[in-house]
């Protein structure tokens, strides 16, 4: 999380199941970065892909 | 003579030309002798304000750079009297009075200093990895960054007002909003690059690492890999940058690399590029030569071999301001991955044919993003 001149930028992770699809979008924790499965899904066994890391702006 | 001020009054009654007269050319007196003088009060004031942000900028990066090292390396002493010189360092350009084989010194010149802070830093912690200390680099290069425009800016600042010569002090006031934007850009950075996060630039390597997974990567030079696979009946190669470190890699010496195992067809280059004002952000453009950034030894490098051996070089480029480019990467930029990888794929079956090979390069820092 950034904080520049009256705006607030949220990092987010966005994951993609590797077996069923399924997409998730959370906050960015440490150690992430794109392309890396960490994470199970939460629908099946199959591993969560980090697919996009970005920011979102807030005035 | 003592004044009168009924008289006076009497006397402007009659003859309110005179008083005008004197009203409208003192002022005209004023800014005749003292006009450039004025301006350059005004002007310096702006600027003074701008100059105590760079100060500001400089100041509060440098602590958050070496709070960064405290708080997340195991140094072997402490870091900070050295990290502190380093802010400092300058590089000398080579002689441009002979620009023969000038690219060779500046590639020779910049190596060597990566080389020298990569030892320098390398030496001053244990078990630093390789990820941290790439981000060491571009922390640091940000820091002597805006301590270097903080410097010069001062230096223009304080020469025009000693002389009084306000010519001097024109190109600065033109050149300020510019250097303002970067400075600002460079100070937001900060918090990407400490993270690991992806930065608009590394689209490039975001798109070509997509494509490289789940195939052998092979190193193609320092920092940089290679794989090979197919699309419809067409050999790919793919060169980026090594993630997710953050680094740009070396793309040219790569290219020399993949060349020496088999000619390419064609060479796609995906980058991000500097949108033009009015532009959108995010917005996707096509054209050809070689898109790549930097100093310029590596496009010099890609342009020398592509034009030795007949080879064609489109680009692919995602437009962006210079804040979104080295900030962390916004969501409009993120989503135009698969874009960008559709009109690749467009791009080659529209200018290659079947059983010919396509080198396809993500240029850009690769921070964040692996492959």
């Amino acid at each position: 999380m950034s904080k520049s001149k009256n705006k607030l930028t949220i990092c987010y992770t966005s994951l993609e199941c590797n077996s069923c699809k399924l997409l998730k979008k959370r906050k960015f924790f440490d150690g992430d970065f794109v392309f890396s499965s960490s994470e199970n899904c939460s629908d099946c066994d199959g591993k969560m892909m980090i697919t996009k890391i970005f920011g979102v702006t807030m005035d | 003579m003592d004044f009168n001020f009924d008289e006076f009054v009497a006397w402007v009654g009659e003859d309110i030309d005179t008083l005008m007269m004197i009203v409208w050319i003192l002022p005209v007196i004023i800014f005749v002798f003292y006009g450039q003088r004025i301006q350059l009060i005004i002007s310096s004031n702006e600027i003074k304000k701008d100059i105590g942000k760079l100060e500001e900028y400089t100041a509060s990066t440098k602590k958050d750079f070496l709070n960064y090292v405290k708080n997340n390396l195991t140094a072997k002493t402490d870091p900070s009297t050295k990290l502190d010189s380093f802010f400092d360092y300058f590089t000398i350009m080579p002689v441009d009075m002979d620009p023969n084989g000038i690219i060779s010194k500046i590639n020779h010149l910049v190596r060597s200093r990566e080389n020298f802070i990569r030892l320098q830093i390398n030496s001053m912690f244990s078990n630093l990895s390789s990820v941290e200390l790439s981000k060491l680099q571009n922390l640091l290069e940000i820091v002597t960054t805006l301590q270097l425009f903080h410097k010069h800016t001062r230096h223009f600042y304080l020469t025009a007002k000693k002389q009084k010569n306000f010519p001097l002090i024109l190109p600065l006031q033109m050149m300020i909003p510019f250097i303002m934007e970067e400075a600002v850009a460079l100070k937001d950075a900060i918090p990407a690059i400490k993270n690991g996060q992806p930065i608009g630039d590394s689209i490039g390597p975001m798109i070509v690492g997509q494509m490289m997974l789940n195939i052998t990567k092979e190193s193609a030079a320092f920092e940089t890999v290679w794989s090979k696979t197919t699309f419809e009946d067409r050999e790919l190669f793919l060169l980026k940058a090594e993630g997710p470190n953050a680094t740009v890699g070396r793309p040219g010496d790569g290219f020399e690399k993949i060349i020496s195992h088999k000619k390419p067809n064609l060479v796609i280059m995906i980058d991000a590029s500097l949108k033009l004002e009015g532009e959108d952000s995010a917005s996707i453009a096509k054209g050809f030569g070689a898109a790549i950034g930097g100093i310029g030894t590596e496009r010099f490098k890609i342009e020398e071999i592509s034009t030795k051996n007949g080879i064609p070089i489109l680009a692919l480029v995602v437009k962006q301001s210079l804040y979104e480019a080295i900030t962390l990467m916004t969501k409009d930029i993120a989503d135009k991955a698969n874009d960008v990888k559709e009109e690749l794929y467009k791009m080659i079956r529209e200018n290659t044919t079947s059983g010919q090979t396509i080198l396809v390069i993500g240029v850009g820092n690769t921070i964040g993003v692996s492959q």
